[in-house]
């Protein structure tokens, strides 16, 4: 049977340890900056939060163009494989268009292109699986069909550290209705149908954690959690905390979010992702 | 027997709409001194003002009825007095009158033991309306008075001897209240409510006297001005300028109202104007061609009522509707012509009504995204018909409405009974409960969802209220002189000082149990910025873990509202 590979970008932001063992690979987004085009995820976070604090202008990101994508599915499908290629949100990014029409291009049929509907530490979890299911020797159509089910179950929920950058990316969705609040809310947000929108408005972002932490199931098995913080480290590990008591032994990994992600909703940012099988 | 007893053995209309108008006189004299008896030395004294303007309703409407069916005149003042109804007290007593029309409906006149049995109905529907009756109250006074009229409506009194009986039935079970409710007897009062009930009954028994001894009825007095406006609204159809097509004519409540004033502002929008009253109350009448601002303007001063806009045009063109007969029939906010613009998903969508006090809270409320905000609180208490025109109002078809006080939900409760449209009330007891109610709004969840969300978010919150003491009082075993800083918590009041910022330290400590993360605190529109500064100043000192936030709130009579959470 044929080997089925795995794509996906760079808002993954998986490590190198975990690409380097499914052999997956990542086609990545841009962030531009007024002197600068950088690869999503080809300099360090602290780097990059840094340079955007310094830069007056907010910098903007751009999707892979089609020939970023032929660039990685030529090779596989030239040796005989099959692409399975998952990525960000069509919701909030045109990775997936890029990636169809370079699908399209190479007029075969062995590319099947998921869109994952949500990012950062969803998008990683949902890669894993797919990997895993490709080691297990599982055919493209089975791992794509495994996927539509696992997107049901998955859950995204992050608390950024202000709206302003979302606002300003145009990613704001259903947030929209909470710029001006005069009360300080931290709006836990969450992906919807592709989207962000508002999952609950709460004061403090101690129990804004502890309101995600709510929506975790009440068993731990099968359970699949990462935490996703930027700037924001300390935080993470009062959210592992809580985790950590609500399901005791639950392996939770804590993960960064790349630059073009950190572009849309800026430092600070905490959140959770996960998915129980 | 002379004429004049034999009819009091029967009850024309004439008696009881002259029997209304006189008690309602006789009631504005005595309204302090109900107000004085409320327990909570908060500056809410409402009773006797709620009850008041409940009767006057019911006196307004009756004013212009010359109808001698004694079964009209309850309707008019049934359903009058209940669109009026302020408070607690206000809407129970509404009650009274629906089920006193219910049981003269239909009637030309009633002997005494139908009158009787229609009290009999009244109560049943107070009781009925009340979700939790609480002895001790009107409610118990009203029952006593009943039980106490059954008996003599069988003998042979006349109207007086039955309405002296009730009166004495109401004034023994009114003296007993302090001993139904601990709160009354504390304060070493009886029931406001249960008080105004008496005071009401004595006025009608005065007013019967009165007649049957010859003297002249004193009736309910109006201004001359106002008796000019009402006669020439009566008179026949109006001159018609085509330039003013619009004859729009509103009575405008609020305090300090300048007829003048409100007289400059408008004369420049039409003609045919009159603006006649004084300080509570002005009504005004003009044509116009654009009586939505003529609304506006009126706004700025008070709140509107009995809003009546005519396209005079209409009467010359009555083969307009022949065209269209269906539409004629259809409530106003449908008909196309009406409905330009309003999204299929405006009417799909859930809405805010909330109820606060103090621009500052009614900007917060909106921000967070209340559709209408209806003043209120303590002192202001809407009537049932404000709540209903704020719900009708939204283009939205399912309503939440936050009461954010105890003495509202009850009328928000009858209101949400007289609307079309699907209600569902969050039983907020506070302002610092109705906003954390709203962050909890989903706008994609049911409203069955939202209520019961809303309600959970509401009281996981503790308010803090700071305020001074109207009366001396002792409560919870503190004693509290007039004019002392008292600190309520959740409605409980739990300390009193002498200055401010101060007293507010102690009930923050009385609070505290050292699991709060966040205190979020509104200055009313007695306290400086600078003052409040102050106050965090000293709170997050003293309380270095504690996350502390300040609004303008605006609110009146209430130096600080604060939530804890």
């Amino acid at each position: 049977m044929a080997v089925v590979r795995i794509v996906t970008d760079s808002t993954a932001f998986l490590p190198r340890e975990k690409l380097e063992a499914y052999n997956i690979k990542v086609v990545p987004l841009y962030v531009h900056f007024p002197d600068e085009i950088i690869l999503d995820g080809s300099i360090d976070n602290k780097v990059f939060f840094e340079k955007m604090k310094k830069t007056s202008k907010l910098p903007f990101t751009s999707q892979p163009s089609p020939g970023d994508f032929l660039k990685v599915y030529e090779p596989i499908i030239n040796n005989g494989d099959e692409i399975v290629s998952i990525h960000i949100s069509s919701g909030i990014s045109g990775t997936v268009e890029s990636a169809a029409t370079a699908a399209r291009m190479l007029q075969t049929d062995r590319i099947s292109i998921v869109d994952s509907m949500v990012t950062s530490g969803g998008l990683a979890l949902l890669t894993i699986a797919a990997a895993e299911a490709a080691e297990e020797g599982k055919a493209r159509d089975e791992i794509v069909d495994l996927l539509e089910q696992l997107k049901k179950k998955m859950k995204v929920l992050f608390v950024p550290a202000t709206l302003e950058y979302l606002k300003k990316g145009g990613r704001i969705g259903g947030a929209q209705a909470l710029l001006g609040t005069i009360l300080q809310i931290k709006p836990v947000l969450m992906f919807k149908d592709g989207k962000i929108e508002v999952f609950d408005k709460i004061r403090t972002m101690k129990k804004a954690m502890r309101r995600m932490v709510d929506e975790l199931p009440e068993k731990g098995q099968n359970l699949r959690i990462t935490i996703l913080q930027a700037e924001a480290v300390e935080t993470a590990g009062i959210l592992k905390e809580l985790i950590e008591e609500r399901l005791p032994g639950t392996a939770v990994e804590v993960m960064g979010i790349s630059p073009v992600i950190g572009t849309h909703v800026g430092p600070g940012v905490i959140g959770l992702a996960f998915l129980q099988k | 027997m002379n004429e004049k007893q034999e009819d009091i053995f029967t009850l024309h209309g004439e008696d009881l709409r002259h029997m209304i108008l006189s008690a309602c006189e006789y009631f504005e004299h005595h309204k302090e001194s109900i107000n004085d008896l409320n327990v909570f030395p908060v500056p809410d004294g409402d009773t006797g003002t709620n009850m008041s303007l409940t009767l006057k309703a019911a006196a307004d409407a009756l004013l212009s009825v010359n109808s001698s069916s004694i079964g009209e005149v309850a309707g008019i003042a049934a359903r009058s007095s209940l669109m009026g109804a302020r408070g607690n007290s206000g809407v129970i007593l509404s009650q009274l009158f629906r089920g006193i029309a219910r049981g003269l409906a239909g009637k030309d006149k009633a002997t005494l033991y139908e009158f009787g049995r229609a009290f009999q109905y009244g109560i049943v529907y107070a009781y009925n309306a009340v979700s939790k009756p609480i002895e001790g109250t009107i409610l118990t006074v009203a029952r006593e008075i009943a039980r106490g009229s059954r008996e003599a409506v069988q003998s042979s009194l006349n109207i007086v001897g039955l309405l002296q009986i009730a009166l004495e039935s109401g004034k023994k079970a009114l003296d007993r209240t302090p001993d139904l409710l601990p709160a009354l007897k504390e304060a070493g009062v009886v029931d406001a409510g249960g008080l105004g009930l008496v005071v009401f009954i004595e006025g009608c028994l005065q007013s019967m006297m009165e007649k049957t001894s010859g003297k002249e009825a004193t009736g309910y007095k109006l201004t001359p001005s106002l008796v000019e406006t009402r006669k020439k609204a009566q008179n026949g159809p109006e001159e018609f300028d085509e330039r003013y097509p619009y004859c729009t004519e509103l009575l405008i409540q609020g305090s300090g109202l300048s007829v003048e004033k409100i007289r400059s502002e408008l004369e420049r929008w039409g003609d045919s104007l009159l603006v006649a009253g004084e300080d509570e109350i002005v009504k005004v009448h003009i044509h116009t061609a654009e009586p939505g601002r003529i609304l506006q303007i009126c706004m700025q001063s008070g709140s509107l009522h009995d809003i009546k806009i005519d396209n005079m045009a209409d009467q010359y063109k009555s083969t307009h509707w022949a065209k269209f007969p269906a539409w004629k029939n259809l409530p106003e906010s449908k008909t196309p012509e009406n409905n330009v613009g309003a999204d299929v998903n405006d009417l799909v969508k859930i809405g805010i009504v909330t109820i606060s006090s103090g621009d500052g809270l009614a900007n917060i409320f909106t921000a967070l995204g209340a559709d209408k905000v209806i003043a209120g609180g303590q002192s202001m208490n809407p009537s049932i018909e404000e709540i209903v025109r704020a719900i009708e109002s939204l283009s939205s078809e399912m309503v939440i409405v936050l009461p954010n006080n105890n003495n509202i939900r009850f009328a928000a409760e009858q209101a949400a009974k007289l609307v079309e449209k699907e209600v569902a009330i969050v039983d907020t007891n506070s302002i610092p409960q109705g906003l954390a109610a709203m962050l909890a709004f989903d706008r994609t969840a049911s409203l069955a969802q939202n209520q019961s969300r809303m309600l959970e978010r509401a009281q996981q919150v503790k308010t803090g209220e700071v305020t001074f003491a109207v009366r001396e009082a002792r409560i919870n075993d503190i004693q509290i002189k007039k004019n002392d800083i008292i600190g309520l918590a959740d409605g409980n009041l739990l300390v009193r000082g002498e200055v401010v910022n101060r007293t507010t330290v102690a009930l923050l400590q009385a609070m505290l149990t050292g699991e709060e993360e966040i205190l979020t605190i509104f200055y009313g529109s007695e306290v400086s910025s600078s003052q409040v500064e102050e106050l965090v100043k000293e709170i997050t000192a003293k309380y270095p873990s504690l996350e502390v936030e300040f609004h303008y709130g605006g609110q009146p009579l209430y130096y600080y509202l604060f939530s804890l959470e």
